[in-house]
C-alpha cells in the first residue's frame, strides 16, 4: 500500500502550475496510483477555478485604470473570438500507443506524464542504470533510475531535494519499505542508504549532486552526480 | 496574489459553489460548442472568462501581448477541443481553468527554456474523465473498429449515435438539439444499433 504522499502546499503549488514539470510529473504519476491524493487535486482544482473566475476576488487586483482596460480588451476580445471561430477544426486527440523503455532486458511501461518526454541514453555503473530526462531545468536533473535485484545505492545525502517515486518494484531504507506509487520527498537532513532486493525502477528528481557520507563511499562522490 | 489566493482557497468550501457564478448556464454553452459549433454561445464564454483569463495572465506574464496570448491560446483550446469536457465530472470552470493553466505552464517553460515540449496535457490531461468513464472504449482497436463501423451508418444515424454514446446527450436533448421529434430519435437509434450490432458480431450489447 502506498505510504508517502505529496504534501498539502506541493499539492496545492502542483493545482497552480507552479511546481517545475519535473516536480508537476512526479505528483501527476504519484496521483495516477494513489486515489486519495487524486480526490484532494480535483476538489483543489475545483477550488481553485471556482476562486479565480470569481469577479469580486480579481476585481481586487485591478487597482487603477480598470476602465481603460476594459475598454481595450474587449474590443480586443470581440475580433479574437471571431477569429476563432472562423476555424472549425476539432481537436483529436492522438491515438498514443503506450511508450515503454527498456532498461536490462527489463520492459517497463512509461507513465503518461513522461510520454512526451526526450530521454537520455543509458548509463550503467554496477547494478545501477540511469536514463537522463531532459527537461533543461537548469540545476534540477531528472532521471530514470533502476536498481537490479541485489543493487543498492551508497549511504548518501542531499544538499537540495530528492524526490524518488516509485514506478515499479520496491526498496527499503533506514527509514523503512517503499512500494509502487510512494512519493519520497527528501532534504538535506536526511541521510539514507537504499536497498532493492528484487529491484525496482524510480522516477528521480534532484535539484544538486548527491553527497556520500560513510567511509570508503567518500572515495565514490564524483560518481554522486551520475546517479542523480 | 500568492497569499490572497491561498486564504481564499482555505476558505472555500469544495461542496457550496459560488452564487456569482451562473455554472448551469457556463455547462450549457461550452455543451452547446461542443455538440453544434455554436458561435453565439462560444462569445458568451468569451465574455466570461476573457477578461478573466486577461487578468489573471498579467499576474504571471511581463506584458501585456503575453497575457492575450493566453487568452488566445486558452479561448482557442476551448472552441476545438470543447467535446473533450465532460459535464458528470466537474463544472465549466474548473475544465476552463485546467485549459487556462495548461497554456500558460507551457507558455512559461517556452519563456524560461525555451522549450517547445508541451508537457501539460501528458501532466494534467484535459480529457481524463473520458477514457477512464467509458470502460467500453478502453481497447484502442476496438474503438478505433467501433468509430469506423459508425462512419459508415447513413449520416442521419450516424448524428444521433455520436451524440447519444460520444456526447452523452440524452434522447430528449438530442431530439430539441435536431430539432426532431422524440420518437424519430428513437427509431434511429435503434436502427442504428441493430446495424453496429450485426457489424461487430453479438456480444456487444
Amino acid at each position: 500500500m502506498i505510504k508517502h504522499h505529496p504534501t498539502f502546499e506541493l499539492i496545492q503549488s502542483f493545482v497552480n502550475g507552479d511546481l517545475p514539470a519535473s516536480l508537476s510529473a512526479g505528483i501527476a504519476i504519484h496521483a495516477d496510483m494513489c486515489p486519495k491524493c487524486q480526490k484532494q487535486i480535483a476538489q483543489l482544482t475545483d477550488q481553485v477555478a471556482e476562486a479565480s473566475f470569481e469577479e469580486a476576488f480579481l476585481d481586487r487586483f485591478i487597482v487603477d485604470d480598470s476602465e481603460d482596460v476594459n475598454v481595450l480588451a474587449e474590443f480586443d476580445f470581440d475580433v479574437m473570438a471571431e477569429q476563432i471561430t472562423a476555424s472549425n477544426e476539432v481537436f483529436v486527440a492522438n491515438e498514443q500507443l503506450d511508450k515503454t523503455i527498456v532498461f536490462n532486458d527489463k520492459t517497463y511501461k512509461l507513465p503518461r506524464a513522461l510520454q512526451s518526454m526526450v530521454m537520455g541514453k543509458t548509463s550503467h555503473i554496477g547494478k545501477l542504470s540511469r536514463a537522463r530526462i531532459q527537461l533543461d531545468e537548469n540545476e534540477i536533473h531528472t532521471s530514470l533510475l533502476q536498481i537490479e535485484a541485489g543493487g543498492s545505492v551508497p549511504e548518501h545525502t542531499h544538499k537540495g531535494f530528492e524526490l524518488t517515486v516509485l514506478l515499479d518494484g520496491s526498496f527499503h531504507d533506514e527509514q523503512g519499505e517503499y512500494v509502487k506509487g510512494d512519493f519520497i520527498m527528501l532534504d538535506g537532513s536526511h541521510q539514507h542508504h537504499p536497498i532493492s532486493d528484487n529491484g525496482c525502477l524510480c522516477y528521480t528528481v534532484a535539484n544538486d549532486a548527491l553527497h556520500f557520507t560513510q567511509g570508503i563511499n567518500k572515495l565514490l562522490n564524483p560518481i554522486g552526480s551520475f546517479i542523480y | 496574489m500568492q497569499t490572497n489566493l491561498r486564504s481564499k482557497v482555505t476558505n472555500a468550501k469544495p461542496s457550496i459553489m459560488s452564487d456569482k457564478i451562473d455554472h448551469p448556464q457556463l455547462c450549457q454553452w461550452l455543451n452547446a460548442v461542443a455538440t453544434s459549433r455554436d458561435k453565439q454561445a462560444f462569445t458568451h464564454l468569451f465574455q466570461f472568462f476573457g477578461p478573466k483569463i486577461q487578468r489573471i495572465a498579467r499576474n504571471r506574464f511581463p506584458n501585456e501581448a503575453q497575457a492575450s496570448e493566453v487568452v488566445q491560446e486558452t479561448m482557442s483550446n476551448v472552441w476545438r477541443k470543447a467535446h473533450l469536457f465532460n459535464k458528470d465530472k466537474g463544472a465549466a470552470t474548473t475544465w476552463v481553468y485546467t485549459v487556462m493553466r495548461n497554456v500558460t505552464f507551457d507558455m512559461l517553460r517556452k519563456i524560461k527554456g525555451n522549450k517547445e515540449d508541451n508537457l501539460s496535457d501528458d501532466i494534467w490531461p484535459v480529457a481524463e474523465s473520458m477514457v477512464s468513464e467509458n470502460e467500453s472504449f478502453d481497447d484502442h482497436l476496438e474503438s478505433k473498429q467501433l468509430l469506423h463501423v459508425i462512419e459508415k451508418l447513413p449520416e442521419a444515424q450516424q448524428q444521433v449515435v455520436k451524440g447519444f454514446y460520444f456526447m452523452e446527450m440524452s434522447q430528449e436533448q438530442l431530439a430539441v438539439h435536431l430539432n426532431l421529434p422524440l420518437g424519430t430519435i428513437k427509431s434511429r437509434l435503434r436502427l442504428a444499433l441493430a446495424k453496429l450490432k450485426m457489424q461487430l458480431g453479438e456480444g456487444h450489447d
